[in-house]
């Protein structure tokens, strides 16, 4: 059984703090994504939980074993984790074998048995006939399945990944997204996994920790973030999204300078946020929906059209059927339907045009 | 699960790990303290204080002796034009050879790296046959082809020394160079190309400017290279007269007197001024600034072509290249078997006796032995502290990290003949310690003086080696022994070996320091080929002088292929 706890971690480098009252459980057997921009403090947390850095304060179990603690630190080597490396840090000097091999070599297991299991993984990632390559004859996606292969041959049951996929070409990241779930799920570990990609975390996880500037924006499965984003930089970060500032008055909210309005009958009052992502908004002939304005482009993206519109003083994205595409004129008065939409309340903090994606 | 016993003990070892470093550091630090800082900062209180209390009559007297005036003169002269002429050579060789498609770059580069690796004083032996005004080959050979009355050139002269400095030392400036025009990121000038420079505009208006601190750096270590030079104008300079400074030192110092040790030691505060001065300019002026312009990551520089002047300036490289490099080289090597040297080459002008004397003689091969015991000592225990250095500088937070860097720089910026100096004055029992007469007090200036070439090489290979590689054979559950031993050493071996042979080679045939400190019993190679030249026979000095090139071209190749020609001084 192999959860990751994490009490109250603080981490500075001087008085730069980098990661802020981290508090969280990951589960046994669960594929958790820390998910934020660069220089968020996901990649501290990661490497704080591999031994790589000490928390300032706060503590780590893995299992039940405190393995940073005011009083107790476990160095790295001593931890039994399984770690894939942003720059796959792929030994040059060993061959496809050596590498994969070394976690065993260090833990003392009989040749034969290091053979056996240095085999079974190789086939595992789809290496089995680059054994006795050099890393230098390999492709960047083949290092990567290297690195990854080193990181289970030692059965660990914590696996953590520092944006494995970030140099891999897009068609390569799909399918080893789809690899990486497969082996986690046969293998049956906890895996921890960095990026900044939100399609790839939404893809494998099965919770996702959203972190922006040291601080947890929210926890919650794919579609719970996805859906009810917490905040608007969650919104904004994952996900495609519109803001408009607005009041509410009865049943509707009026929109700052647009003189439109959306009905509304939520709990808050007073001066919010309005959140569209652009894929609930439908296009409708002329006259009808809750919003109307002026179509001022439109780009064929094949799957859909991706049409900036103008209501009035703002511009929104919509995206749209691609069938669209044809029967749309741009400068065209259009009508907007908002199938779905999130309100947040304006405290003035959360400012969403800093927020750039 | 266990708790929390197996951590804490591993902790231990954790904090023990830094314990060894601040030992280590420490240790190198005292080193460096007794060996280096105190005997230089000695030297400079002997020059003030020569009489026990504070006085200047020391440098009253130094100073207003004619020949010493003329000595200052000189070096000041020679080593400013020698920096001029060498940056001229050096700057367009480095842009033919690193920029565009020259014929025959890489064999070029090699060759005017490989210089760099050959002591400076055999090409003074060489441009000595080669120019000497009555019987030199080429100022007989040109005196017959253009039919002059006198031979054109004199060797033993102002300009003559200048010559042979400038061909010794241009290479220097062509590494520093060539290196920082690798480096610069190529999309800089693509930017300059894109806006409508022509290649030779950019060159000027991009390339250049951004080049200017390099540029600066490399010509401030001609210049002091050339202005501590003992080989060359010893060779060249003393048959005609011209004294440089470090000449003087030496001759003061065989003096053997108090008196004479006073006026060497209040030379020589001259030198280290000089040298102390070009050190704080180009590492914190001119280094700070090269950091802005270069940037760090490898980048493939763009090539000019040089269309129809491809050929015509291949063929100017070639004679360059044949007349500084091969020639002299050659000379050296047919002066070895030659048995009457006013005459011509012929068959029965031809001997292989100088080659049997440098074998067989007593003398010789116990000098061969001692230079290659210290040299071996000093570059290993000077490859030691690069590696301890290396792992302090990349991978370490390390208080205090800086210091032993910085003294090592300062170590290797101080000319040779002050370093020596400096170590007869404190080392001869005077302060308890007393090494003076063995081989021990030529490896510690060996390593003072050559030991930074192999801290670069080491640490620059370090700093290549990205921290997730190390950090992946820790969480395999490597101990940090056990990541240095699978991981570090083995990338960075080749890097070891030539930071190795970078102090072992010099120190090996090394000449100013040598004739310093020897005594009967630990004469080195230098100094013995050294006083062949000069008092007993040309051809052994020769002969002596190509083995030492041969080994030079070994070494080089070695190193070459070592580091898969990647490999750069």
């Amino acid at each position: 059984m192999s959860t990751i706890t994490i009490k109250n971690v603080t981490k500075a480098f001087g008085d730069v703090v980098v990661l802020k009252e981290f508090d969280e459980v990951f589960g046994d057997k669960e594929f958790v994504t820390l998910l934020g921009p660069s220089g968020c403090g996901k990649t501290t947390m990661l490497r704080m939980i591999a031994g790589f850095e000490k928390p300032t304060t706060g503590e780590i179990h893995i299992g039940d074993r405190v393995v940073s603690s005011d009083k107790t630190f476990v160095p790295p080597e001593k931890r039994g984790i399984g770690m894939v490396f942003q720059s796959y840090a792929v030994w040059p000097h060993m061959t496809v074998y050596d590498n994969v091999a070394y976690p065993l070599k260090i833990a003392k297991i009989p040749k034969a048995e290091i053979k056996n299991k240095v085999e079974s993984i190789l086939g595992v990632v789809h290496l089995s006939q680059y054994a006795s390559r050099y890393p230098s004859q390999l492709s960047g996606g083949q290092q990567q399945r290297v690195a990854l292969g080193r990181a289970l041959v030692a059965e660990p049951k914590v696996l953590l990944l520092d944006e494995p996929l970030s140099n891999l070409d897009a068609k390569l990241r799909e399918s080893m997204r789809f690899e990486i779930k497969e082996i986690q799920k046969n293998f049956g570990i906890t895996v921890v996994y960095v990026t900044h990609d939100q399609t790839e975390a939404m893809a494998m996880s099965d919770r996702i920790i959203v972190i922006n500037r040291g601080v947890i924006q929210q926890v919650g499965t794919p579609t719970e973030i996805y859906q009810k984003p917490a905040n608007q930089f969650v919104a904004d970060f994952v996900g495609k999204v519109n803001f408009l500032k607005g009041e509410v008055k009865e049943g509707h909210i009026e929109l700052v300078g647009l003189d439109q309005s959306i009905p509304y009958d939520g709990v808050y009052k007073g001066k919010v946020v309005v959140a569209i992502r652009p894929e609930n908004i439908t296009l409708i002939p002329n006259g009808q929906g809750s919003l109307k304005g002026k179509l001022l482009t439109q780009f064929y993206l094949g799957d859909v059209n991706d049409c900036r519109i103008d209501i009035g003083g703002e511009v929104i994205r919509v995206i749209a059927e691609s069938e669209s595409y044809g029967a749309l004129q741009e400068n065209q008065e259009i009508s907007l339907y908002l199938k779905d939409f999130l309100v947040y309340e304006d405290d003035g903090k959360d400012d969403h045009t800093s927020i750039i994606t | 699960m266990q708790p929390s016993i197996a951590p804490s003990k591993k902790r231990f070892s954790f904090d023990f790990q830094f314990d060894v470093m601040w030992l280590i550091m420490g240790a190198i630090i005292l080193f460096l303290l007794v060996f280096q800082v105190f005997p230089l900062l000695y030297l400079v209180f002997r020059a003030f204080f020569s009489t026990g209390s504070f006085s200047l009559e020391a440098f009253k007297r130094v100073y207003t002796y004619p020949l010493n005036w003329s000595a200052l003169r000189n070096t000041l002269v020679t080593a400013t034009l020698s920096m001029f002429f060498g940056v001229l050579i050096a700057f367009p060789l480095a842009w033919l050879v690193g920029r565009t498609n020259l014929y025959g770059k890489k064999f070029f580069r090699t060759l005017f790296v490989m210089t760099y690796m050959v002591p400076p004083y055999v090409g003074a032996m060489a441009w000595l046959r080669l120019l000497n005004p009555r019987v030199g080959n080429l100022n007989v050979f040109l005196q017959n082809l253009f039919r002059l009355e006198s031979p054109p050139f004199n060797i033993y002269s102002v300009g003559g020394l200048v010559w042979v400095l400038t061909t010794f030392y241009y290479p220097y400036a062509f590494i520093t160079i060539s290196r920082a025009m690798e480096k610069m990121d190529p999309s800089l000038e693509e930017a300059s190309r894109i806006s409508g420079a022509s290649p030779l505009r950019t060159l000027w208006t991009v390339t250049l400017p951004m080049m200017a601190p390099s540029i600066v750096a490399a010509a401030l270590l001609v210049f002091v290279s050339a202005a501590s030079c003992y080989g060359i104008p010893s060779i060249v300079g003393a048959p005609g007269q011209i004294h440089t400074v470090t000449t003087r030192i030496i001759d003061f110092v065989y003096i053997g007197s108090q008196e004479g040790l006073t006026d060497a030691t209040t030379l020589a505060v001259f030198l280290m001024l000089i040298a102390n001065v070009v050190l704080y300019v180009s590492t914190f002026v001119v280094g700070r600034k090269q950091y802005i312009t270069v940037s760090g990551k490898s980048t493939r520089p763009n090539i000019v072509d040089l269309g129809k002047w491809r050929i015509p300036i291949t063929v100017l490289v070639s004679i360059f290249a044949i007349v500084i490099v091969v020639l002299p080289f050659l000379t050296v090597a047919l002066t070895s078997i030659t048995v009457n040297m006013g005459r011509p080459l012929t068959m029965s002008n031809i001997t292989f006796k100088y080659w049997e004397r440098i074998f067989t003689r007593k003398a010789i091969i116990q000098s061969a032995k001692n230079s290659l015991v210290s040299a071996s000592i000093a570059a290993t225990a000077g490859i030691v502290v690069s590696l301890v250095m290396a792992y302090l500088l990349v991978r370490t937070n390390v208080k205090g990290k800086r210091i032993p860097d910085f003294l090592i720089t300062v170590g290797s910026g101080t000319p040779s003949v002050v370093i020596a100096l400096a170590l007869i004055m404190t080392m001869s029992g005077r302060f308890h310690i007393n090494i003076y007469n063995t081989l021990t007090i030529m490896i510690i200036a060996y390593m003072i003086k050559y030991q930074l070439m192999g801290m670069r090489t080491v640490v620059s290979a370090m700093s290549q080696i990205h921290p997730s590689l190390e950090e992946a054979s820790q969480i395999s559950g490597a101990g940090w022994l056990r990541v240095v031993k699978d991981v570090t050493i083995p990338l960075i071996a080749p890097s070891v070996v030539a930071g190795w042979f970078l102090i072992f080679m010099p120190s090996f045939y090394e000449l100013t320091m040598s004739t310093l400190l020897y005594s009967t019993d630990t004469k080195t190679l230098g100094y013995e080929l050294f006083t062949y030249q000069t008092y007993h026979s040309q051809q052994t000095a020769s002969a002596l002088a190509t083995a030492i090139l041969i080994l030079v071209i070994v070494v080089n190749w070695l190193l070459n292929r070592l580091t898969d020609g990647e490999f750069s001084i």
